[in-house]
């Protein structure tokens, strides 16, 4: 009796999955023709097969694709004494709003002028890496002073390359200024140590290190300038102090205005 | 919202500049730029920019009214700050009589004036951050947000409306008065001359 409930358990158990099997084989059987009728019928009706995994989506129908232009063109800083001359202008005819926005330009056009200063005092090979000119950038927002930013890149054929960002930002200054203060911050525990002070010509310093990002050195200036060095497979941190020390920082320091 | 202001404010005084002389602060910025100081010049220009926003703030003052309702100005509180970089100027004026007490601060060229800007266009922001105590409404055009402060009983309310005026942020604070009034009392100040001053 046992045997016999078992068998028909069994054969039940395999009717079931073949079922479900062939159910399976149909539903993809009968998808495949559906495709395949639907195909020959829009061909007939002369509608293009759907391409799903085409770039085509992402475009509404019928709005053109830039494919280029001019772009914006390059202008020139503004012309500090100028710009001058139309605030005391402006300021004279009572148009303070007027005074204000040539005051700013101005402003902008010395931090420009500044900040290309600052780069023509850099040195143009550094540890057998030669400059990358394209890459140099000099940025100044209106905010007066908080957000000039200076950046040049030296590379070699290898991957060795070395980025020096110089900024008077008082926001990030103020952050490195809090590690420098606050030593327990800074000083792990670990036998592989990934990040410390150091100084810099006398001056107090941020080293770190991470596999993915190499070395970069933090160099705080003063009340709200700093030098921030990004090394890219710098062999070791003697390497990438000896870098540093390189540059003339008391300079940089001094065209800023720091003390 | 009030944490925010509260924050500015304390920027705006902590850092605010003493008055300096326009004429003196440009001359300095040609003399040092002619000498290639730039430097020099860049701190010169920043003093005359300091200059420009004293004397808007102290226009903006006298364009305000001598009186709001029955209340009058409280001189000793009338202020002027300035202060290059994050925020231009902070004007600020008291007025009061008896309980009545009425505030206007005036913050120009800040930045953070987006804040307020993007509540006041934005519905669905608008909703999320309405907590049934602020509403906006229309000031002699101007869009702006009433708000009924905490603490405000049934019989005695404090209002605040802030009206951002291009990149600057107006706002007016009465304490012990209704929505109503405090739309109306809005109404008596010139607030397209002083846009047009501080923009």
């Amino acid at each position: 009796m046992k045997k016999v409930l078992y068998t028909l358990c069994f054969l039940s158990a395999l009717m079931i999955s073949d079922t479900a099997a062939a159910q399976g084989f149909l539903k993809k059987l009968k998808d495949k023709v559906n495709k395949t009728v639907d195909n020959a019928v829009d061909k007939k009706a002369g509608i293009p097969p759907d391409n799903s995994s085409g770039n085509n989506r992402s475009n509404s129908p019928g709005s053109p694709t830039n494919k280029g232009g001019g772009g914006l063109s390059n202008t020139a800083p503004p012309d500090v004494k100028a710009q001058i001359a139309e605030a005391e202008t402006a300021h004279a005819a009572k148009n303070y709003s007027d005074a204000r926005y040539s005051l700013q330009q101005a402003l902008m056009g010395v931090e420009i002028q500044l900040g290309r200063q600052i780069l023509k005092s850099l040195p143009p090979s550094v540890d057998a890496l030669n400059v990358d000119t394209l890459q140099d950038v000099v940025m100044s927002t209106q905010w007066g002073w908080n957000n000039l930013s200076i950046h040049r890149v030296w590379k070699n054929t290898a991957d060795k390359q070395l980025t020096i960002t110089v900024g008077n930002a008082g926001m990030y200054a103020g952050l490195a200024a809090l590690y420098f203060s606050n030593a327990g911050m800074v000083e792990a525990n670990g036998a592989k140590q990934n990040f410390k002070q150091v100084r810099v010509k006398g001056n107090k310093a941020i080293i770190q290190y991470e596999d993915s990002k190499g070395y970069t050195l933090i160099v705080s200036l003063g009340q709200s300038s700093m030098i921030v060095w990004e090394c890219i497979n710098f062999a070791n941190e003697q390497e990438v102090m000896n870098t540093a020390n390189t540059f003339d920082i008391d300079k940089i320091k001094k065209m800023l205005g720091e003390q | 919202m009030k944490l925010f202001i509260t924050f500015i404010a304390v920027i705006a005084i902590t850092s605010a500049g003493v008055a300096q002389d326009f004429t003196k602060a440009i001359t300095t910025a040609k003399t040092a730029y002619s000498a290639g100081k730039l430097e020099d010049t860049h701190f010169a220009l920043q003093q005359a920019m300091q200059e420009v926003d004293l004397i808007v703030g102290k226009e903006v003052l006298k364009l305000l009214p001598p009186k709001i309702d029955v209340m009058e100005i409280n001189a000793k509180e009338d202020n002027v700050a300035s202060n290059v970089g994050f925020i231009g100027a902070t004007i600020h004026r008291a007025y009061d009589k008896g309980t009545r007490k009425a505030d206007i601060s005036i913050i120009s060229n800040s930045p953070l004036v987006a804040m307020t800007n993007m509540v006041l266009n934005t519905p669905l922001l608008g909703g999320m951050m309405s907590d049934g105590k602020s509403k906006t409404v229309k000031v002699q055009g101007y869009k702006a947000r009433l708000e009924k402060q905490p603490g405000s009983t049934n019989d005695k309310n404090s209002y605040d409306l802030q009206i951002p005026l291009g990149n600057a942020l107006f706002t007016f604070k009465v304490d012990d008065c209704t929505d109503t009034q405090i739309l109306q009392f809005a109404d008596t100040i010139p607030l397209q001359q002083i846009a047009k001053l501080i923009e």
